[in-house]
């Protein structure tokens, strides 16, 4: 299979304003198959949004290379090869649910026509297909991020690049979100999601393989596989696997911080 | 699926309220305060004349003068002059001041245009060029410490030079008005959240989109904040501008007439400031207006 990311001996160092450098990555190589998804976890600090910024292009690497879709970061976000949903919503408050929805698409010059048949299909998708007129205040938390992955979707990103996107949501709704998010990758075989979370359970529940990190400097400490039977469900939390697969997640965390701390 | 289990339908969830759509409360404290202020307006006159117009309290004697019948003439006076000849056989003091108001009106009115125009245009300069900014907004900070009224004459001089003299007026009631909405708009075209503007990155959307679709909506409530303190201090620039103007109408003139001859008809002149100070609030209350139709989403939000 053809990687869609390719980072080798990728390494980030910030200077801050007085001088002292922080090592926020070191030399992280990771390949990532097209179609996949990636999650990345690891204790705060520990660079996971450092890693999805740079693939991004929001910010530059201080050294090591990094190619997305055989391009450079840069030129993939000018062909804009990805789609990004921040922790936070974003939505645009002076605009409508609909219209955030076509924002990406208003910039990429689609007509008026195409820009709203494809926010309307969007919206459907993530449920939210009766609030299309609705400012963003008058929706919940979980609403407005479901927008921006619609938004984010809108213009058939192949790649969807997502930092703790339910980070702020409850343990129920983000149960819920992350099933939509699942039936929304299976309905687009060819996208690949990279998705940065802090839950050991979701990280598993979602994903194709589990990139583990630790910290000080930002390292990648193990990559685990999960095999767990798709399409997967609210039965899947039971499965002895999925508890199996969760222990050596955690396992692999506390390695990664050293032993000295406890769980 | 979880989700249609537990749907939220739409109307469900309001986390503000709306707000109150009568308008009825605002209009009815407004007038429970004009109410208040007339009465200690006049109680204090009807206090100070029954003490004789001096208090003692202990040694010392405080003088209250201030509140006799030519230094602050009794409401119903100032009422009345309304519709009291203006000058001998002349028309009523009320038609006479809205001529002159409505000329006045006019003067501030093309300077806000000019100054909002002149202001908004710096703000977006600033808003892309450090360089400018760093250069520039010292000099349209000086600008605002130079006294009016000493810009004024000189204006008046240079347009009667160009042979444009019916703009001096507007010219300096512009002088006023630009420095608002330079300050406002600028804030508000560059204090936007990082995560929004990254999000315009992540489209590779060029410097115009991020104008038009980012930083001028996130701007607009401020950039209304400055059209309405620019609104009423367009029509102070415009009075203060015709006094070395030599034009012979406009409220300004009225006001300098009227003190000219305060001793022998004090409502005149009080009559003639309420006029100058009705002006302004209906200049704000029409940019106010116009501020619901535009900010929507921020007219539903407030409270
Ligand atoms: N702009 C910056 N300037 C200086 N240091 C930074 C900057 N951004 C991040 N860092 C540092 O880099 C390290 C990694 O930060 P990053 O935000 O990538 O962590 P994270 O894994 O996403 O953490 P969290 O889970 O809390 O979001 C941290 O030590 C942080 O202080
Ligand atoms: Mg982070």
């Amino acid at each position: 299979m053809t990687s869609i990311i390719s980072i080798k001996n990728l390494s980030k160092t910030f200077r801050g304003a007085d001088g002292v450098e922080v090592h926020a990555l070191e030399n992280i190589s990771l390949d990532i198959p097209e179609g996949e998804f990636v999650s990345l976890i690891g204790p705060s600090g520990c660079g996971k949004s450092t890693l999805l910024r740079m693939i991004a292009d929001l910010i530059q690497p201080t050294g090591g290379q990094l190619t997305i879709n055989g391009k450079t970061p840069q030129q993939a976000r000018k062909d804009r090869e990805y789609g990004f949903v921040f922790q936070s919503a974003t939505l645009y408050e002076w605009r409508t649910v609909i219209k955030n929805v076509e924002l990406p698409l208003e910039i990429m010059k689609h007509s008026k026509d195409e820009r709203r048949a494809r926010a309307r299909e969007m919206l459907k998708l993530v449920e939210l297909g009766d609030f299309e007129e609705k400012y963003p205040w008058q929706l919940s938390g979980g609403m407005q991020q479901r927008v921006s992955i619609a938004r984010a979707l809108a213009f058939q990103p192949r790649l969807l690049l997502m930092d703790e996107p339910f980070g702020a949501l409850d343990e129920m709704t983000r149960e819920r979100m992350n099933n939509e998010l699942l039936r929304i990758w299976t309905a687009m075989p060819e996208m690949t999601v990279v998705f940065v979370t802090h839950s050991i359970s979701e990280a598993v529940y979602l994903s194709s393989r589990v990139v583990v990190m630790s910290p000080r400097p930002g390292r990648i400490a193990e990559v685990i596989d999960i095999d767990l039977p798709r399409p997967r469900g609210s039965a899947t939390r039971d499965l002895d696997q999925f508890f199996h697969l969760t222990s050596r997640v955690r396992h692999a965390l506390r390695q990664g911080v050293g032993l000295g701390i406890d769980e | 699926m979880a989700a249609a289990t537990e749907r939220i339908e739409p109307n469900a969830r309001a986390e503000r309220p709306p707000r109150d759509s009568s308008g009825m409360r605002p209009l009815l404290s407004s007038i429970l305060i004009i109410v208040a202020l007339c009465l200690l307006w006049e109680g204090l006159k009807s206090f100070s004349k029954s003490v004789d117009y001096a208090l003692t309290v202990g040694e010392t004697t405080i003088d209250l003068s201030l509140f006799n019948d030519t230094q602050l003439p009794h409401l119903g006076d100032i009422l009345g002059a309304f519709s009291e000849p203006s000058q001998r056989n002349g028309p009523p003091l009320y038609a006479m001041l809205l001529e002159n108001a409505l000329y006045t009106l006019w003067a501030a009115v093309r300077g806000f245009v000019i100054g909002g125009v002149i202001g908004f245009a710096l703000a977006i300069l600033f808003a892309h060029s450090r360089l400018l900014q760093r250069g520039l907004l010292p000099y349209v900070v000086a600008s605002q410490t130079v006294p009016i009224l000493a810009i004024a004459p000189m204006v008046v001089i240079w347009m009667g030079r160009a042979g444009a003299l019916e703009w001096s007026v507007p010219i300096i009631a512009a002088y006023l008005t630009f420095f608002p909405v330079t300050i406002y708009t600028l804030r508000g075209l560059t204090s936007i959240p990082s995560t929004a503007l990254e999000l315009m990155q992540s489209y590779a959307a060029g410097w115009w989109d991020i104008l038009i679709k980012l930083r001028l909506p996130n701007a607009l409530p401020q950039i209304f904040t400055a059209l309405k303190i620019s609104a009423t201090a367009s029509v102070v620039g415009a009075i203060i501008g015709e006094l070395p103007s030599g034009i012979q109408t406009g409220l300004g003139i009225a006001i300098l007439n009227f003190s000219r001859y305060y001793n022998q008809s004090p409502p005149r002149l009080f009559a003639t400031i309420l006029m100058a100070g009705l002006l302004g609030i209906l200049f704000f209350a029409v940019i106010a207006g116009i501020e619901r139709l535009v900010v929507r989403w921020r007219a539903e939000v407030a409270s």
